[in-house]
Formats: C-alpha cells, sequence, structure tokens
C-alpha cells in the first residue's frame, strides 16, 4: 500500500541493491533490464551531448545524469500519447524514455530542418505532438497553471487522460507553482504534478530555496496527496507513479510526487565548475555513490540476473552510434533559413508581418539597399 | 471597407431587420452566450463570473443557462486563470477567461507573455492556444489607478498576441466573435465606462468584425481624427464641435491594434494631410507612437502639420483628477486645432 506524506522517501530497493521490502511481481529480470537500458542510453546522449556542445555544434545543455530513475520511472507510469505531459527544461530522459525518437532530440538540440518546432527555441526546449509531450518554456514553473487547465479540459471533456506536469525543486519558489496546484486542487483535476528534486537550482541549494522540510508536504495546502519516494530508485518511483496514475483515474483529483534526487552534472554548460563554486566534491560523491543506474545493476546481480560488462559496453557502443548517426542525418537536413521568423507567429501572417517579411527578404536576398524598416 | 458607421440610437427592435439596440455590456454577454450556444468547446471562467455575474455583470445569467460545468469560478489568482485558459486551448477548449479589471492582469502576465503568446511559435505549431482573455479597462469610474489603467500597450509589444477594444455594441460582438472563432490568443478590452453609456444596433443575424479592420466613424477631408476604445465618444464630441466651426473632420475607430489597419489610417491621412492620435494610455510607448511613426514614415508628403497626439499622462492614474487625466473633447479639440493653424 502506498501511502502519501511519509516521513522518509518511499524506497524498495536499497543502495546496495537489496530490495528492502517485496519486490513486486511485475519487476522481473525481463523488465528490469529495459529500464536499465533505458536509463544506460540516456545517460549516455547527456554525455555525447556534452561532446557535441563542446565541438560547438549545439549551444546549450542541461544534463538529467542521475535523474534517470525519476524520469525513465515516470515515462514507464503513464499512457504515452494518450496521457499529456507539461515538462520542463531538464526532462530529455523524460522523453526519450517517453519513446520520443532520439532524432527528433537531437534535431532539437542542433536547430535543424529536421526539428519538429523549426529552431524556434535554444536546444533542450522540446516538443513532441505524437507523444502528447508540450514544448516547453524556459520561464521556470511557467508550465505548472497550463498543466492544470490541460487536466481541467479532459475532465471536461470526459476523457480518461491525465496531464503530468515536471519542474524541478526551485519551481516550487515560483508563484505560479502555487497557483496552479491550488487551481489543480479546486478544479479536482486529474494532474500529477512531480517534482523532480535534485537539490539545486543553479548554485542554489533546497536548503536556501525553502525552510520547508520537504517539498511534497506542500500538497497538503492545496487538498491533495504528496507523496514523497527516492527519485534514485526506479521501481519505488514506478510503484508510486503508477499508483498516483490509477488514483487521479479514478476520479480522485490532482497529486504531487516528490522524487529526492541529485543533479550530478553541473546546471548547464554555463555553470561548468559547480564544485568550485558553490557545492563540495563529498557532497557530488556522495551522490554518485548512489546512482540509480548502480543500484538497477545491483539488483539485478542480486536476482541473479546480473548485466555482464560485456552487454553493458554494447549498449553504451550502441547509443554513441546512434546519437553519431542521427546527428550527421540532422546536420544534412541543413538550418532552416529567415522564412521561419515569420511563420508560426499567428494562425494567419497579419499585415504588419507581411511587411517586415518583404523588407527582409529583400534585404536577404540583396535587393533592399534602403536599410530603413519594414 | 468596413463601413460600421455607428448609427444613432433608435427605439428598440426593428422588427423587419431584427436588429435591436442594445448597450455595450449586453453585447459582450449576449455574444459570449451565442458562441457557448454555437461550439460547446467554449467554457468561461474568471473570478465571480458565476453566480454574481461578474463584478460588471458581463456573464449575468450564463452560469444559470450554461451550467458551472461550462460557466465557473476560479480561485483568485489571475496567473491561474490565464494559464489554465492556455492548458484548456491547448487541449482543445475554447475558453473566454475574464480577468477582473485589466489593472490586475500583472500576476498572469508571465502566463500571457511566455505561454499563451509563444506557445504556437516556439512549437513550430504543433501545440497552440486559441484563447479570449476579456478585461475590462480604461478610466472614468472613479477607480484610482488599479481600476482605471489603460495597459494595451504592454501586449501590442508582444507578438504573438492580437489586441483588440471595441467602442460600439456592434464591434464587441463583431470582435469577440472573431476573437472566440480565430486560432490565437487574444486580449479583448472592454472599455468599461462605455459599457452602459455606449449603445448602438446591432443586426439579429451572425456577423464578424475582422481583425486589423478599421471603422470609419465619420469622412472628412480636413483631419483624420483617430482612437479607439473609450475615448471614441470624445473624438465624435470634438468632430461636433469643428463641424460647428465648419472644420470637416474623420474619425476613425481603429477598433483593433494588433493588427492596425495601415491602409485605412494612411488613405485617410494621405486625404486630410493631418492626423491627430488620441488614446487614454500613458504616452511613453503608447500605441498611438507606432501609429505615428508608421504616418510620417509613409506619408511624410502628404503632412501640412506635425501628428498629434492626445494621451493619458505619465502619472499612475489619479482618483480625484480623473477627469482631468482623460483627454476629454477640449484637449482633443485643441490638438486639432493646432495641427489646422500649423
Amino acid at each position: 500500500m502506498i501511502q502519501p506524506f511519509t516521513p522518509e522517501p518511499i524506497r524498495f530497493v536499497a543502495e546496495d541493491g537489496t530490495p528492502v521490502q517485496p519486490l513486486p511481481a511485475r519487476f522481473t529480470p525481463e523488465l528490469l533490464r529495459e529500464l536499465h537500458a533505458l536509463m544506460l542510453r540516456a545517460r549516455e546522449f547527456d554525455r555525447k551531448l556534452i561532446t557535441l556542445l563542446r565541438q560547438g555544434r549545439t549551444t546549450f545543455y542541461a544534463q538529467s545524469s542521475g535523474m534517470e530513475a525519476t524520469q525513465v520511472g515516470l515515462a514507464r507510469s503513464i499512457r504515452v500519447g494518450h496521457d499529456w505531459v507539461w515538462p520542463y527544461y531538464r526532462d530529455h530522459t523524460l522523453g526519450l524514455a517517453m519513446g520520443v525518437p532520439m532524432a527528433e532530440l537531437l534535431s532539437q538540440c542542433l536547430g535543424t530542418n529536421s526539428d519538429s518546432s523549426r529552431g524556434r527555441q535554444m536546444p533542450h526546449h522540446f516538443a513532441a505532438q505524437a507523444q502528447n509531450f508540450v514544448s516547453i518554456s524556459s520561464s521556470i514553473a511557467s508550465q505548472v497553471p497550463p498543466a492544470a487547465g490541460n487536466a481541467m479540459a479532459q475532465k471536461y471533456l470526459g476523457v480518461d487522460e491525465l496531464t503530468v506536469c515536471t519542474f524541478g525543486d526551485g519551481a516550487t519558489s515560483e508563484g505560479d507553482w502555487h497557483a496552479g496546484l491550488n487551481m489543480a486542487g479546486a478544479a479536482k483535476a486529474p494532474a500529477m504534478f512531480v517534482c523532480e528534486n535534485n537539490q539545486w537550482a543553479i548554485s542554489t541549494s533546497i536548503r536556501e530555496q525553502t525552510a520547508s522540510e520537504t517539498i511534497h508536504i506542500k500538497a497538503k495546502a492545496y487538498g491533495m496527496p504528496g507523496y514523497y519516494v527516492d527519485g534514485n530508485d526506479i521501481v519505488a518511483v514506478m510503484e508510486v507513479c503508477a499508483y498516483v496514475a490509477d488514483q487521479i483515474r479514478a476520479g480522485h483529483g490532482p497529486a504531487l510526487v516528490e522524487c529526492l534526487t541529485y543533479r550530478v552534472g553541473s546546471h548547464s554548460n554555463a555553470d561548468a565548475d559547480a564544485e568550485k563554486h558553490y557545492r563540495t566534491r563529498e557532497e557530488v560523491e556522495e551522490w554518485l555513490g548512489r546512482d540509480p543506474i548502480t543500484r538497477v545493476e545491483k539488483l539485478l546481480e542480486h536476482l541473479g540476473h546480473p548485466v555482464s560488462a560485456e552487454e553493458r559496453a554494447a549498449l553504451i557502443a550502441q547509443t554513441h552510434r546512434e546519437v553519431d548517426e542521427q546527428v550527421l542525418k540532422a546536420e544534412a537536413t541543413g538550418q532552416p533559413d529567415w522564412r521561419i521568423m515569420f511563420e508560426d507567429v499567428y494562425a494567419d501572417l497579419p499585415g504588419h508581418l507581411r511587411d517586415q517579411e518583404a523588407f527582409l527578404r529583400a534585404e536577404q536576398t540583396g535587393q533592399n539597399g534602403q536599410g530603413g524598416r519594414a | 471597407m468596413t463601413a460600421t458607421q455607428e448609427r444613432t440610437p433608435t427605439q428598440g427592435t426593428d422588427a423587419d431587420s431584427g436588429a435591436r439596440t442594445i448597450n455595450l455590456i449586453q453585447a459582450v454577454t449576449e455574444t459570449i452566450a451565442e458562441e457557448m450556444e454555437r461550439d460547446s468547446r467554449v467554457v468561461l471562467f474568471g473570478e465571480d463570473v458565476g453566480a454574481r455575474g461578474g463584478v460588471f455583470m458581463a456573464t449575468a445569467g450564463l452560469q444559470e443557462r450554461f451550467g458551472p460545468r461550462r460557466v465557473f469560478d476560479t480561485p483568485l489568482s489571475e496567473a491561474s486563470i490565464v494559464g489554465a485558459a492556455v492548458g484548456m486551448a491547448v487541449r482543445g477548449l475554447r475558453p473566454i477567461a475574464e480577468i477582473q479589471f485589466a489593472d490586475y492582469m500583472g500576476p498572469g502576465f508571465d502566463q500571457i507573455i511566455s505561454q499563451a503568446a509563444k506557445i504556437r511559435y516556439r512549437s513550430g505549431g504543433q501545440f497552440t492556444a486559441p484563447m479570449v482573455i476579456r478585461t475590462p479597462s480604461g478610466g472614468g469610474v472613479k477607480g484610482g489607478h488599479h481600476h482605471s489603467q489603460s495597459p494595451e500597450s504592454y501586449y501590442t509589444h508582444t507578438p504573438g498576441l492580437k489586441v483588440v477594444m471595441p467602442s460600439t455594441p456592434y464591434d464587441a460582438k463583431g470582435l469577440l466573435r472573431s476573437a472566440v472563432r480565430g486560432e490565437d490568443p487574444v486580449i479583448f478590452f472592454e472599455p468599461k465606462r462605455l459599457y452602459r453609456a455606449a449603445k448602438g444596433e446591432v443586426p439579429a443575424h451572425d456577423y464578424v468584425v475582422k481583425f486589423g479592420e478599421a471603422a470609419v466613424r465619420r469622412e472628412g477631408t480636413d483631419l483624420s481624427l483617430i482612437g479607439y476604445g473609450g475615448v471614441m465618444p470624445d473624438l465624435e464630441r470634438a468632430a461636433d464641435a469643428l463641424a460647428a466651426e465648419g472644420v470637416s473632420v474623420e474619425v476613425i475607430d481603429l477598433r483593433s491594434l494588433v493588427p492596425w489597419d495601415k491602409d485605412r489610417v494612411l488613405s485617410s491621412v494621405e486625404k486630410t494631410g493631418r492626423a491627430v492620435l488620441v488614446s487614454e494610455a500613458p504616452r511613453i510607448s503608447n500605441f498611438m507612437g507606432e501609429v505615428a511613426y508608421v504616418i510620417q514614415e509613409q506619408v511624410f508628403d502628404s503632412l501640412t502639420a506635425p501628428v498629434g497626439q492626445v494621451a493619458g499622462f505619465d502619472t499612475p492614474y489619479p482618483y480625484v483628477q480623473d477627469k482631468v487625466y482623460l483627454p476629454g473633447p477640449n484637449r482633443i479639440v485643441a490638438a486639432c486645432v493646432r495641427a489646422l493653424n500649423y
């Protein structure tokens, strides 16, 4: 039985890989291997993107290394393409595990013609219509009230979908976060709010972020259950998220899930040396010792189905190959030209944008010697 | 051109055409009802819009008629109201959200500029937010600065938003229909001091007023007097006063700021050679500054006088001196005289 408001994070598997409570039957070695492969794929995607960044082929990157159990576990607890997701900018592992093609994620990071967002957003702000993975905004917590509205629409339409909304710990200090949870609570909307508490908002620690003992207890104020989960234990994440999703689908209204995890990398490439400036190497080492991928490997070992070094190396090599191939493919489509600036501002092209497009067309095709403006 | 000449109020129902004389707030209420009747995806919500019918009664009777599922009160949170509208629109509804006073859009501002205005663009059209934010704006109701401001220029400065403001019942109906039926987020400003003061005929048939089409309220040859929203009756009064002195003023109601009817404005100024632009919003970064810029850029040679502007002052909107703050017909006439005597 999954309980809200537990004093300690709900956990199924200890850091040494031994179950601390009976492993639910669905976690067969086959499923665990599949989850392990998804997590490792995301970890390697992370590493490859940093290489691409250093090569100057992309300009921004927000790692989710260390947070794979949270994001893969969440992805595997919802009905992809049926439920809706309002994610935040550190969710590529969630996207990958939901089946957003790697090609699509890479295209977005590279801003190529193959990017379904058409090169309009900085890297790591994905959107994937087929998965109902809604376009990401950089503005922290601004996805929370819309997620409440998305869930209210689902309730209005009488569909059995739910809305997932993710955010980091920093987002919980924003007014919009509280506004959105309050709205969802008052409307009893089918929304699952998931805090990926990685304990750092750039350089601000969770201790500076809030005087609240935890994030999940804030749910109480909005009339919804709050669950506290070991976000590095994929079994716990999936057990809690699946349970919460069922509760929401059964009409019990929204819920908040806090997954306690850790951002082992920097905030982004613009924050490259976190340990030099604001946190200790000891802290990072401590959390590296709680690595979610290692934990599944230890669990599989405990169950007598270890992932061999060769299998692991093969998975890594396969991901690197996949990234390399998809990057070349995406780059071969070229970059969108100036025309994309004026499309999708509105459904139509109003007169002032027609004028400005004509001005830029002339400038870009060398027919405008006048300067001035449209 | 779309000649929606404001007609003199007549005696109620015209049996032949079905046309009726109503006021601006009635136009809003009945248009919402008609759109809700027409499209089950349309929902209406905001603070006190349900049983109370809105603080101005713009939504009176709608919850009774359509039920609390489609017409409902929300928590007192503009960020939630606007944000929820975005999410509902993305998921396939046609939300009409009321912000009780335009002065209170602040907490919802990030939702407007970061979510509503950008989701189509940033997602390459994969996700869109067709939604309407209705909000009363403008002064003249003894409301002090937090119930009187004209913040439309903030929104005209954000690509992705459409911004309109009717001044007649006819336009309120036609523009609101366009807003609800359109595919983009619309900020629909309602000049609150005209809610009951602006009366006019509306036909019984379904019609829309397209965005980006100004209305010529009266034709003239000596000066183009251009405004929108709550100041429009003052433009008419000013034009009347000038007509008595033998000056022929063309009065244009922009109705729609983004997009705005550049062609109509420019052809009028080309004809008259003089333009005076009127709004009650503060002057710095006033939307009319853009109109003035385009006039001088495009029809400079036609101008016989500098483009005049009558605006609010760059002070917070005052409580006691609100009549002095608002442009008013005398200040408009004075600006016209300056242009005529240049």
